[in-house]
């Protein structure tokens, strides 16, 4: 034994046993939001279940299986099941029923030992709808502009409707907001005349011809989205849910109508990917716990982007001040260690700072200067995204500073002299020569940057993150990128979906599969900043002796 | 019968009369030169004239102030922040540690070679005309030129003529170290320092760089340090001995290595205890 | 041998090829020196069999002289001597070929030792031997300057030189005198005239080896100087 301590493979054991652990425990990580995120995208077998109640009531439960678990029996002694339970556990069953106009609940337990019957019947449709949640029943029949037609041209009206649908979305989101955006801005044009007190008649005349030409064609535009609403809500389909009510859904309110139980694997794949695809490019519905999560992802990503162009530069700079210039004495020492605190501090310390400082103070400035005219309506001086990258910024700063002093201090001194040796100046030296071979060690920095900020929720909080934003940071309305709007974001879309919305239980696979967008949308970034720098790394390689 | 008179058999030039050069047979003169780190003395009252158009070596043990006194030449010494100066160096009548010096103009005639070879990680072009660049030079063919004649001047050209836009670093260490002194010549300096310049390198690098100096010295005045006695004796005209922050001994390097004055410099070239 | 100083380079290896190549000229030194002895008193004593000795010991000289040029090619090639070093190695190649041409002379001697003269003629050999003792004397003084390496020796043993040029022709008259009074004997007396000859010879070579031990000490060719230049060095 004492032999074996000797050779060193003890140490050899226990390093490798340490590695492992966190490759176990970072490969369970994912592989549990990967297999409960993607979950929630595969079609599920609707169940229909024959159920007799205690009370000896029949009725019928069509859904999707969501959980399963097991209780004692002791815990349902009160309940009289009408027979005997010998095993000491019951299982139950939690079934997604939706039909939310029919029952409060869209979720129900049935314990096991009630069902007298199950089935998978094959013409159970699942009918996505805008609002409400699913619909699960049978198609009765579908109304075609007042008259019954046959189910079969389901498919070919539902095609007609999407198109519909989205020339809609298209005339609200980018003409009439264009419309809305440029009146907004005639408005906060006429007002900033008056507190400058130049509102001649001219200018009056003008803006009101402006604003009426807008307005005429905010007319037309509305208009011509009656007309296609209208167009939208045509048609009807008659469903039977499975109290045996029927309900008439209409066209407008469905997104798609799925089968689930006729699906081949293929046919599941396919709505898989369908799923996976809307999930990734649609706006959220019903309170984030509907639909996709395309505006987070924007956010996010628009954030992260913005925080890295904020602190490349000043981290660098910084760096290089600290590296280069400032004299070896006690208040560098003093800089240095401050730095190196600062990523000490708690993020949501960054995120009160952020708010008392750039939103109020620096913002609240802002448009007392830049932006009279809006007030009291504030323009930067509330949260925003600007300020989320901004103390987002500040917060990854001693990642950036402190990684480009190291590979400042990793440059042999031979190329500083052999720049110098040529009549160079430092600057020179530095900006030709220093920082181009820093730049993978720049680059190491900011992708510990993104990797902190892009999964850092607290602090935006605060500062910019809303759980619904009716824009995005970037449309096509001058000047294209508005910093001071708020934005969504991922980590926050999971904690709002998880924790604050009306149906927890409903929500819960979405949460992992926004977690897991999450994680991806993080692994992407960090791996084109890993590959530029390993690119950086391969031609400066020769360098590291 | 024809008597050959020895005179007539030795064509090595006679060797110059060092201390009572002429202003026009001298390139740098070290006037009584003291350096000081902090509160250590590492040059003590070094007095030399560096003559014009030849080779100059400074041996020595290590740590006796020879590279020190190499980058006073260039005032590479001022990124010390400890180095102090007391005394001073003239290039061509010209004081280098007067006030309104511009050093990096000073860099610029006083070229310099450093001991590992330290090509930029940049193409071999863009390492010939580094120097070029900073002086603000744009013009395509000025570049071009500089880049074949430097490289030609260091016996480089025909090795690498054809990949100029390569990364210098995949050069051998020994074309590297020509490609530096390419680099330095290439701003077409008055003074070429060069550090220990092939103790990082093979022996028939060594050699090329060796062969190279010699070409050097018709157009560049070169000031060599070196740890290798024989490649002083090899290349230089002129050598100095330093030891211990004093310059024991200078001569002309025939004289040095056959008959040396003092017995300091004759026990560390025969490679004795001091 | 202080003043060679050989024992103080750092490179121990280096010290032991030096040491070993000048105890090596000590040697040949020494063999020479009774080359010429025994070739002397082979002649004066006409000892046959001393002459015979002495020409087979002159394979050893110049077996002594290859190995020695041997030994500072390889120190020349492996350890590049600089400054006293190089001069001490120079001094010692040209030294040995000095030498091995005093063991020739000394074998020429013995040979005409081997020569059968008549009891008159015998005695003409025996006026020879104060030449002989004097290039000898000579000889035993280079090698002892050699040894030191002793400047002020070796330029007085530089100047003995003169004495014996001096003896020499001495001798060579009263050689003449007798060739004139009894011509049958000039072959014989022609033999003894070679002796004389290459005595005076070594007195050159000891000159010679006297030449570059100035030189190694001061690093001054002093070949074809006049004396009182030498002095002055």
């Amino acid at each position: 034994m004492k032999d074996w301590f000797k050779t060193g493979s003890p140490w050899v054991w226990l390093s490798a046993g340490g590695v492992s652990l966190s490759l176990i425990s970072v490969i369970g990580l994912l592989w549990l939001i990967a297999s409960n995120g993607l979950s929630y995208f595969w079609p599920s077998q609707i169940h229909q279940f024959d159920v007799v109640d205690e009370h000896g009531k029949q009725s019928v439960v069509i859904g999707e299986i969501y959980d399963r678990e097991s209780i004692p029996t002791v815990q349902l002694a009160h309940l009289d099941l009408g027979r005997e339970i010998e095993s000491e556990t019951i299982e139950r069953i939690l079934v997604k029923t939706g039909n939310r106009e029919l029952v409060s609940l869209d979720f129900r337990w049935i314990l096991e030992p009630l069902i007298t019957q199950r089935s998978l019947p094959e013409d159970v449709a699942v009918v996505e709808r805008r609002s409400n949640g699913n619909f699960y029943g049978f198609i009765e029949k579908i109304v075609l502009d007042g008259k019954d037609v046959d189910s079969s041209k389901l498919d070919e009206l539902l095609e007609r409707v999407n198109e519909f649908q989205a020339q809609i979305s298209e005339l609200q989101k980018v003409d009439i907001g264009a419309i809305n955006y440029q009146l907004e801005r005639i408005r906060l044009k006429e007002r900033k005349h008056i507190l400058d007190g130049t509102l001649t008649e001219d200018v009056k005349a003008d803006l009101v011809s402006q604003s009426d030409a807008l307005k005429a064609e905010y007319q037309t535009l509305e208009k011509e989205l009656l007309a296609l609403r209208k167009e939208v809500s045509r048609d009807q389909i008659v469903m039977r849910a499975m109290g045996g009510e029927t309900v008439a859904i209409n066209f407008d309110q469905i997104i798609k109508v799925t089968f689930s139980n006729q699906l081949g694997v293929i046919g599941k794949f396919g709505v898989f990917i369908e799923q996976i695809y809307g999930f990734i490019f649609d706006d959220p519905r019903e309170a984030n716990t509907e639909g996709g999560v395309f505006p987070a992802i924007f956010g996010t990503v628009l954030m992260v982007l913005l925080m890295t162009v904020i602190v490349a530069p000043f981290g660098v700079i910084a760096a290089i001040y600290l590296h280069e210039y400032a004299g070896k004495n006690a208040f560098t020492k003093l800089l240095r260690i401050a730095v190196i605190n600062l990523a000490g501090v708690p993020s949501i310390v960054y995120g009160v700072f952020g708010l008392g400082f750039f939103v109020y103070m620096v913002g609240g400035n802002l448009d007392r200067l830049f932006y009279p005219e809006t007030l009291p309506s504030p323009t930067f001086g509330t949260p925003g995204v600007l300020w989320s990258a901004i103390t987002l910024a500040i917060l990854t700063l001693p990642v950036v500073i402190v990684s480009t002093e190291e590979g400042l201090a990793r440059i042999p001194s031979s190329m500083r002299h052999g720049s110098l040796a040529l009549g160079a100046t430092k600057a020179e030296t530095l900006w030709r020569i220093i920082l181009p071979i820093a730049s993978p060690a720049i680059m190491t920095g900011i992708i510990l940057a993104i990797a902190r900020a892009a999964g850092e929720v607290a602090p935006l909080m605060l500062v910019g993150v809303v759980k619904m934003a009716p824009t995005l940071p970037l449309d096509g309305n001058f000047p294209f990128l508005h910093l001071e709007r708020k934005f969504m974001h991922l980590g926050f879309h999971i904690y709002d979906v998880g924790f604050q919305s009306p149906n927890v239980e409903a929500a819960r696979p979405l949460v992992y599969a926004t977690a897991l967008l999450l994680v991806t949308i993080i692994v992407g970034l960090n791996m084109t900043a890993v590959n530029i720098r390993n690119k950086l790394r391969e031609k400066y390689r020769a360098l590291e002796h | 019968m024809i008597t050959v008179s020895p005179k007539t058999l030795n064509d090595v030039p006679a060797p110059l009369d060092l201390a009572n050069l002429t202003p026009e047979q001298t390139a740098l003169e070290i006037k009584d030169l003291n350096l000081f780190y902090g509160e250590k003395q590492a040059l003590q009252n070094i007095s030399m004239k560096i003559p014009k158009g030849q080779v100059t070596a400074f041996i020595g043990p290590s740590g006796c102030g020879k590279s020190t006194l190499l980058r006073c030449i260039n005032r590479m010494n001022d990124l010390v922040d400890i180095c102090r100066i007391e005394g001073g160096i003239e290039l061509n009548g010209e004081d280098i540690y007067g006030k309104h010096v511009d050093v990096a103009a000073l860099r610029r005639k006083v070229g310099m070679v450093f001991q590992r070879p330290n090509p930029f990680p940049k193409s071999i072009y863009e390492n010939v005309v580094y120097g070029l660049r900073i002086t603000g030079e744009k013009n395509r063919r000025v570049l071009d030129e500089a880049v074949e004649r430097s490289l030609k001047a260091a016996a480089l050209w025909n090795e690498v003529k054809d990949r100029l836009h390569d990364s210098a670093l995949g050069l051998s260490g020994g074309q590297q170290q020509r490609l530096v002194i390419a680099r330095a010549i290439a701003i077409e300096p008055e003074v070429l320092l060069l550090d220990e310049p092939t103790s990082a390198l093979d022996p028939i690098s060594t050699l090329t760089i060796e062969e190279l100096i010699n070409d050097l010295k018709k157009k560049y005045t070169v000031v060599i340090v070196t740890h290798n006695m024989q490649q002083a004796a090899r290349v230089s005209d002129q050598t100095a001995f330093m030891y211990m922050g004093d310059l024991i001994e200078y001569s002309d390097t025939n004289t040095l290595f056959t008959t040396p004055a003092k017995k300091k410099t004759e026990d560390y070239i025969t490679g004795r205890y001091g | 041998m202080d003043n060679l100083n050989v024992g103080r380079h750092i490179s121990g290896q280096f010290n032991e090829d030096l040491e070993r190549v000048i105890n090596h000229v000590m040697s040949m030194g020494g063999l020479v020196e009774k080359q010429l002895k025994d070739a002397i008193n082979a002649m004066i004593e006409g000892d046959e069999k001393l002459a015979k000795k002495v020409l087979k010991g002159d394979y050893q000289v110049n077996d002594y002289e290859v190995n020695i040029d041997d030994e500072c090619t390889r120190i020349i090639a492996k350890r590049q001597p600089a400054a006293g070093d190089l001069r001490l190695i120079m001094a010692i190649i040209k030294t040995i070929t000095d030498l091995e041409r005093i063991g020739d002379e000394a074998e020429k001697i013995a040979k005409v030792a081997q020569e059968s003269f008549s009891k008159e003629q015998r005695d003409l050999l025996v006026s020879l031997e104060n030449l002989g003792q004097s290039v000898l004397v000579m000889l035993q003084a280079t090698l002892d300057a050699f040894t030191r390496m002793d400047f002020d020796a070796a330029l007085k043993v530089h100047q003995t030189d003169d004495k014996i040029d001096r003896e020499y022709e001495g001798l060579m008259r009263q050689l003449m005198t007798y060739m004139m009074e009894d011509p049958r004997s000039i072959p014989q007396i022609m033999s003894v005239i070679w002796s004389a000859r290459a005595l005076e010879r070594i007195g050159d070579r000891c000159q010679n080896i006297c030449e570059y031990i100035m030189y190694f000490v001061k690093g001054k060719v002093v070949r074809h100087t006049s004396p009182e230049d030498m002095e002055n060095l």
